[in-house]
């Protein structure tokens, strides 16, 4: 049996058809379909044709909660139409965005299923083993694989209040790289502030006294200032001061400086604080990206790296590591349960680690053509 | 299944035979009773010895097939509804040995449940069962459901609406059904007023052990050691057999 369920139409249109009359449709699209509830929106709508062949404008929304519910992608249709002929069930736009290209990605329950079936049993290299081992194992490996195998950056696009601070996404492990976007979407790389300035973990408010002891609340904790003076001061801090970029009012040529400005060969010029895209850093005491002040309103991509198991949509693997991730929940288990003779683990350890370097190989993306047209720049003369 | 009449014919002739004394219909029914549930018991054991050694291929002659064959006859599953925690009291009667609790997928408002897979609930003990709920990674989710057993009630995480327990039951009792003849004699009769005719469930191939069993314990009724020590030496050897 071939691995897809869904056919072409209910793929690329997000749509299914039935005829009408039952009382329940069995829906069969990948896509879990949600009635609108306490902690997500309705992701289809339902309607009704009186003609088969339908018309274009044909088709007459049902209303959901009231004439139609679902579950595990049953459709149940309460609503009486005697002129209705056929029912279309479509998936809203997001929905199928979600869906396209999902024939990549294997669900870590396939896995945990495939696993247990092929691996674990009698005359098998695991005899027994608990699932709840096999599932901890899984998720461990889908985290490890998503630091630095499969390609799990997400990248949020969002534009720089005047605050210069913006909230750590939700599913935030670490960050990948930091851009602003400029007019004709170019991408601008922004740098650490690293040790140009830092945000305190803690501000405590301190007393008036010789030693200026922090001050504490009636519970015995100190009381912390809303406002670290060290952002304050980074945030209306004029950057030009640090990169030495000249002023468009004031080009400075009069400047006995300016030609050596002009090839950036300033005394003291430091290479890297030489750029104008600007800084961001990280504010550990309220989990958020500061940006430096000339990024104000500049539209900014945040690429950076989950775990894969933030939300239940994101636990898949790429096709690709599927083979590592079972050698990992295998390594995993093998070296973990006692009495397992040494060699056996070894045996599971290089395996672990050949399919996890072939899952990067092959996940790195490295096709032909593209090396082909990077090489091509080698041989250009260069001219000095 | 093994005829409940061939037995104890065949074991009335063999003591009969010598003159050696009788066995009431209700003495046998209840040392074929209790003859029953020990060679019942003794698969699981000779299972558990069996899938410790190298398994042939043959289509016959494969030992771990044949008990999990005989096996196989007692295994069958019940619906418990109602909620965790699920009261097994009612199969406590039934139950043998407690296999696989699956679950399935449900909403009583809803007809159509064909299209879902059940769902395997892992058993766990109390110990991991507090354990693997404090863990973030493997805490128990519908996907992955978990139980634990405590005084006949069946405890899971989630809470689940409905259960599928699958368990080997235990054989019915065998019943020699007979009425009285007119010169006092006891005569086989299946719909006999007293009792009900129950032929012993496990499989055919242990008719030899049942017949060596029970005339070993015949030999105790009537107090004839020969018979016990030839009984129980036969049954012993057979045994043997089998377990080469």
């Amino acid at each position: 049996m071939g691995l897809i369920t869904e056919t072409d139409y209910q793929y690329y249109e997000g749509q299914q058809l039935f005829p009408w009359g039952s009382a329940e449709y069995q829906c069969t699209f990948n896509t879990k379909m949600l009635d609108l509830g306490p902690n997500h929106p309705s992701n289809y709508f339902v309607e009704w044709s009186p003609t088969n062949p339908p018309l274009p404008n044909g088709w007459n929304l049902l209303n959901p909660g009231v004439d139609y519910e679902s579950w595990e992608n049953v459709l149940k249709v309460t609503a009486v139409q005697p002129t209705a002929v056929l029912l279309r069930v479509t998936l809203i736009e997001p929905a199928k965005w979600d869906n396209y290209g999902g024939y990549e990605y294997i669900k870590l329950n396939d896995i945990i299923n495939n696993f247990m079936v092929a691996y674990v049993g009698e005359d098998k290299i695991v005899e027994r083993v608990k699932r709840s081992d096999v599932i901890f194992h899984a998720k461990r490996g889908l985290q490890e694989f998503s630091y630095d195998t499969l390609k799990s950056v997400n990248s949020m696009e969002i534009e720089v209040p005047p605050s210069l601070s913006f909230p750590i996404p939700h599913d935030y492990v670490n960050y990948v790289q930091l851009s602003w976007i400029d007019n004709i979407g170019i991408k601008h790389i922004i740098y650490p502030t690293n040790n140009l300035t830092s945000s305190p973990t803690e501000v405590p408010i301190q007393d008036g006294g010789y030693n200026a002891l922090p001050t504490q609340d009636y519970w015995g904790e100190n009381l912390e200032a809303q406002q670290s003076r060290t952002n304050e001061r980074w945030r209306r801090a004029n950057d030009r001061v640090i990169t030495g970029e000249r002023d468009d009012q004031y080009i400075g040529v009069y400047d006995w400086n300016w030609w050596k400005m002009a090839y950036g060969q300033r005394y003291g010029l430091e290479p890297t604080t030489t750029q104008k895209n600007g800084w961001f850093n990280i504010d550990e005491r309220r989990g958020t990206f500061n940006f430096s002040s000339d990024l104000t309103g500049k539209l900014i991509m945040i690429n950076y790296i989950s775990d894969g198991l933030a939300y239940d949509t994101n636990m898949k693997v790429p096709k690709m590591a599927e083979e590592a991730m079972y050698m990992h929940i295998l390594y995993s288990i093998l070296s973990t349960k006692l009495n397992t003779p040494e060699y056996i683990v070894r045996r599971f350890k290089k395996e672990r680690s050949s399919k996890l370097r072939n899952a990067k190989i092959r996940l790195s993306n490295i096709k032909l053509d593209a090396f082909t047209q990077v090489m091509r720049g080698k041989s250009k003369w260069l001219k000095n | 299944m093994v005829s409940v009449d061939e037995v104890y014919k065949t074991v009335l002739y063999i003591l009969n035979k010598e003159q050696r004394g009788y066995m009431s219909p209700a003495e046998f029914n209840s040392v074929a009773t209790q003859v029953q549930l020990e060679i019942f018991e003794q698969y699981f054991e000779d299972l558990n010895v069996q899938l410790r050694v190298p398994e042939n291929d043959s289509e016959y002659a494969n030992r771990q097939k044949t008990i999990k064959e005989k096996i196989s006859f007692f295994e069958t599953n019940d619906n418990i509804t109602g909620g965790s925690p699920f009261d097994l009291s009612g199969l406590t009667a039934k139950v043998h040995r407690l296999g696989t609790i699956e679950y399935l997928p449900q909403n009583a408002g809803f007809a159509i449940t064909s299209s879902y897979n059940p769902v395997e609930v892992q058993e766990v003990s109390q110990h991991e069962f507090n354990l693997i709920r404090r863990s973030s990674l493997t805490a128990p989710s519908y996907d992955w459901p978990i139980f634990t057993l405590k005084d006949d009630k069946v405890i899971t995480l989630p809470d689940l609406d409905n259960i599928e327990v699958y368990y080997v039951k235990k054989p019915k009792d065998p019943v020699w059904s007979y009425k009285v003849g007119s010169l006092g004699q006891y005569i086989y009769d299946p719909n006999g007023p007293i009792g009900t005719l129950q032929n012993f469930e496990i499989s055919n191939i242990d008719k030899t052990e049942i017949i060596l069993r029970i005339l070993a314990y015949a030999g105790i009724i009537i107090r004839d050691p020969n018979i016990v020590s030839t009984a129980t030496q036969m049954a012993i050897n057979e045994d043997n057999i089998e377990k080469q």
